[in-house]
């Protein structure tokens, strides 16, 4: 599953944060290579913030072990400058003006990419002198991630940056951090309850589901490790042995198996296809929702 | 960072400053006015040998304007809810503390630089109400000699600066506690508002045990009561066996004895039938009375060369409270989470 040897920009183990009643993340082990944009799938409430959040040093933990860019998370300017976040609600000053920002940005960061944000605003024509309140949700979002890229940071985490945007809108965003990726050594973070949103761009998963990591890893080799078997509706305590069976659903005909592959299937009475992305993410997230009866699961079931 | 601070709060400060700049011209104009005529009514008075009773013929302060410098009580308070309130709780409510902490700026270094610029801003706004109040005041002071009561006491010297930037601290205080703008301005207006008064009202009297004299009822009182700009604490009576209950700040009715408040309750039965059924010989006969009954008056007050040590004193008092108060909103904003 890990099988990059870049060097880990995250590496968390047993990382949990309980606030008084809740315990918004469990037990969570996760790497993420440098140079990859990772996207991080989970339901409204599975987490994401939090984790993103005890990513960029805004909480702290109340349990396991957390490190970014080889040190722990905190409120030092020399672990700031290597990390740039972005918020769920985009906050921003409403009442500054863009430039008033790109000004603030200059103040407190020791290396600033003036002219590539004004440069980055001017190609989206977003208004340097009018104030933010007044701007787009879109434009808002983008004025965002330009000041969040201006501090030229190597990790880059983004909450559910595209929710909020329109389809044409949200293709912009996403062009503008697929360019920003391209240009320099820039591992990125970004959540959403939607994988559909974040396939085209994503080269690396971790998906959330109940404040637990239920997968992460590179995409193409967790594609490349589940199947999905169809086959008649019999007893499957033999797959079951050799295999993670990840989800199943039977009907009164046949049986539709989503397992984690240890080694090939030979059994054949199943017929074997291979697994996209969503099928996987929401097989995931199924398998999550009704544990217990596995056997009454079926696909796509909301929490 | 500092030209951040500036950014976020330029528009307090200069609204601030067109405050401060009208209120300046109005006790220039005004004060001016009233020591030029404090001065010529001294050389009339002194000419007739009247001075001494120049309090009471002459009238300094125009209504209008001294109710104005009564109200910069207040001024330490608005500072508190409306500069102190929002500064940290804003940042939270709007999520923008997301913003300003991932910049390359510690989060310690964003903290102690905000606040030191707007405590300074609070103590030199405040000061310089205080002072022109004060220097105002100065004709005022010397002819009614009341700046040691806690209505003047409160509103010139060094005070209102201890103040105000109590009151800051208190409102960034609690907008880290409750991240809530609103609340947090509330809870600065009342939490000041009380200790205030709790403070002038019960402490400030015993920062130094107060002087305690007592005069017979035959001599002339006057020639007894300190002089200058005292503070008189508590006046009353001390029987023949001890002081009387309620002798120092008793409930019910009281009478004035050459300045000194007695309760009528604690007068002997003999005193309290004459002065009430023979009004005309109460100047001989009630003060004759009481001191043939073995009771003389008593009071308690702090002299006038005390000013500035209680001025010292209660200053000292608020910057502690301040600064204790910081030290919880450094430990809200650095140890919780963003």
């Amino acid at each position: 599953m890990m099988a990059s040897s870049d060097p880990a920009v995250i590496q968390t183990r047993g990382l949990s944060k309980r606030y008084r009643r809740v315990t918004a993340l469990s037990d969570a082990t996760i790497t993420v290579p440098e140079g990859r944009i990772s996207a991080l799938i989970g339901q409204n409430g599975a987490g994401k913030t939090t984790l993103l959040r005890l990513l960029a040093g805004l909480a702290r933990p109340t349990g396991g072990e957390v490190a970014v860019l080889g040190s722990r998370p905190s409120q030092d300017s020399a672990f700031l400058a290597g990390v740039g976040f972005l918020a769920q609600e985009i906050p921003l000053y409403r009442r500054f003006t863009a430039a008033d920002h790109i000004r603030i940005g200059a103040h407190l960061n020791a290396s600033w990419d003036d002219a590539s944000v004004r440069q980055r605003l001017e190609s989206l024509s977003i208004p340097l002198g009018q104030r933010v309140g007044t701007l787009s949700g879109g434009q808002r979002a983008q004025l965002a991630l330009a000041l969040t890229l201006a501090k030229r940071p190597r990790l880059l985490l983004l909450d559910e940056p595209v929710a909020a945007l329109d389809p044409l809108a949200r293709r912009q965003f996403l062009a503008h951090l697929a360019e920003a990726v391209a240009v320099g050594d820039l591992t990125v973070v970004l959540s959403s309850h939607l994988i559909v949103d974040l396939e085209r761009i994503c080269d690396h998963l971790i998906l959330l589901a109940a404040s637990k990591v239920q997968l992460y890893g590179d995409i193409d080799t967790l594609l490349a490790e589940h199947q999905i078997l169809v086959g008649p509706a019999k007893d499957t305590t033999a797959i079951e042995r050799d295999h993670t069976v990840v989800q199943a659903v039977r009907t009164a005909r046949q049986t539709t198996l989503l397992i984690r592959r240890n080694g090939p299937v030979i059994d054949p009475a199943y017929e074997a296809s291979d697994v996209g992305l969503e099928e996987l993410v929401l097989g995931y997230m199924g398998q999550q929702a009704v544990r217990a009866p596995a056997h009454l699961t079926t696909i796509g079931e909301d929490k | 960072m500092s030209w951040v601070v500036w950014r976020q709060h330029r528009n307090q400060a200069y609204f601030a400053a067109v405050a401060l700049a009208a209120f300046a011209v109005l006790m220039l104009v005004t004060g001016l006015q009233m020591a030029s005529q404090y001065h010529s009514a001294l050389t009339l008075c002194a000419a007739s040998h009247s001075c001494d009773n120049l309090a009471n013929t002459l009238s300094l302060e125009s209504p209008a304007v001294s109710v104005l410098v009564t109200l910069t009580v207040a001024v330490p308070c608005l500072l508190g809810v409306f500069w102190g309130g929002p500064l940290v709780a804003r940042e939270f409510e709007t999520g923008t503390s997301q913003f300003a902490w991932m910049q390359g700026v510690s989060r310690t270094r964003w903290l102690t630089i905000t606040l030191g610029w707007v405590l300074i801003a609070a103590a030199a706004w405040g000061g310089a109400v205080s002072g022109l109040v004060t220097w105002w005041s100065s004709p005022v002071n010397s002819l009614m000699q009341q700046n040691f009561q806690p209505s003047q006491f409160d509103i010139q010297g060094i005070v209102p600066i201890g103040y105000a930037v109590f009151a800051v601290a208190l409102g960034i205080a609690a907008g880290a506690l409750l991240r809530r703008a609103l609340p947090a301005m509330a809870i600065t207006l009342v939490v000041f508002t009380v200790l205030r008064l709790v403070v002038s009202e019960d402490f400030r009297s015993t920062y130094l045990t107060p002087i305690t004299k007592t005069f017979s009822f035959v001599e002339p009182g006057r020639t007894f009561m300190p002089t200058g700009s005292y503070w008189l604490v508590s006046s009353g009576l001390v029987g023949p066996s001890g002081p009387v209950r309620g002798g120092l700040l008793g409930n019910g009715p009281t009478l004035s004895v050459d300045g000194v408040r007695i309760p009528v309750a604690a007068l002997p039965s003999a005193c309290r039938t004459l002065l009430f059924e023979a009004p005309s010989k109460t100047v001989g006969g009630f003060p004759s009375c009481m001191a043939a009954h073995g009771y003389r008056a008593v009071i308690s007050y702090q002299p006038a060369d005390r000013y500035w040590a209680f001025q010292g004193i209660e200053t000292g008092i608020f910057v502690v409270l301040a600064a204790a108060l910081i030290a919880i909103t450094a430990i809200a904003v650095l140890r919780r989470d963003a």
